[in-house]
């Protein structure tokens, strides 16, 4: 079996399992869980490709996921203090309860 | 190829707890352990250096998440994530099932074999690269990650009284 395939094959499904989340989730906290889950899914295809495909000597794919890691991290941080904002609103951590602009 | 093909299923089972579970917590226990399994995987796969970042940064984040889950959601939060499940379970996987199939046919098709051979990641490489190569990248994320701080801690602050 072609380990590449393996790796590929992984990264989708952590990819459907994101999105999955994040469309049916309505807890913000569990969104931003499927948000996490996709970004990873994309990591591990770079460092797959990287690993089994032919070899690079400016490391492109290694270097992706170091710069991806890193956005990732900002992302975890803007997206929990947007939460705790609008949870600090509307006393509830629920999306269907965030529906509305109005400061 | 022995450590992908034991890890694999692992993190599969764990991302699905992690979307299945409706208390907040479990999900962010379950989220750290697919971060720190793909991390293992990192590991076994010759990519040690950003396999010890993944440990470090993404599983510290998610602890974060985790400390979070614990302050800001009630009881309450979670009979009515179960409550609402029957309903969103179905247009969830209609949006997700076709996404995967067309991902996973994508994969079995189009894959060229695999060269052998090892690929390996010399830290003093990578620092290398990062210095001179990539060096707009590095300092754009910088500006990004001290842009990310002040927004964060700007938005995170207690109201003031006065108007």
């Amino acid at each position: 079996m072609n380990p590449l395939a393996v790796l590929l094959t992984l990264s989708s499904v952590l990819f459907a399992l994101g999105l999955f989340a994040v469309l049916t989730r309505r807890n913000t906290i569990l969104v931003l869980v499927g948000i996490e889950l996709m970004l990873n899914a994309a990591n591990l295809n770079f460092i797959g490709f990287w690993r089994y495909g032919p070899p690079d000597p400016q490391l492109t794919g290694p270097m992706f996921v170091l710069f991806g890691i890193a956005i990732a991290a900002a992302e975890a941080a803007v997206g929990l203090a947007i939460i705790l904002m609008v949870f600090r609103h509307t006393r509830s951590t629920d999306l269907n309860a965030s529906n509305s602009l109005h400061g | 190829m022995t450590a992908l093909l034991i890890l694999s299923p692992l993190i599969m089972l764990a991302a699905l707890g992690a979307v299945w579970k409706a208390r907040p917590v479990h999900a962010g226990l379950l989220l750290a352990l697919t971060l720190s399994l793909a991390g293992m995987l990192y590991i076994a796969l010759g990519a040690e250096f950003l396999g010890l970042v993944q440990f470090m940064v993404y599983v510290g984040a998610v602890a974060v998440l985790i400390v979070f889950a614990l302050l800001i959601t009630r009881p309450r939060d979670e009979i009515e994530e179960i409550a609402r499940r029957p309903k969103s379970v179905g247009p969830g996987l209609l949006c997700t099932l076709p996404l995967l199939a067309t991902l996973l046919y994508t994969v079995d098709r189009t894959l060229p074999e695999a060269p052998p051979g090892t690929a390996d990641l010399p830290v003093r490489r990578i620092g290398e690269l990062l210095f001179t190569t990539h060096a707009p990248a590095v300092l754009a994320v910088a500006i990004l990650l001290t842009a990310v701080m002040l927004g964060a801690a700007l938005f995170a602050r207690e109201p003031s009284k006065k108007p």
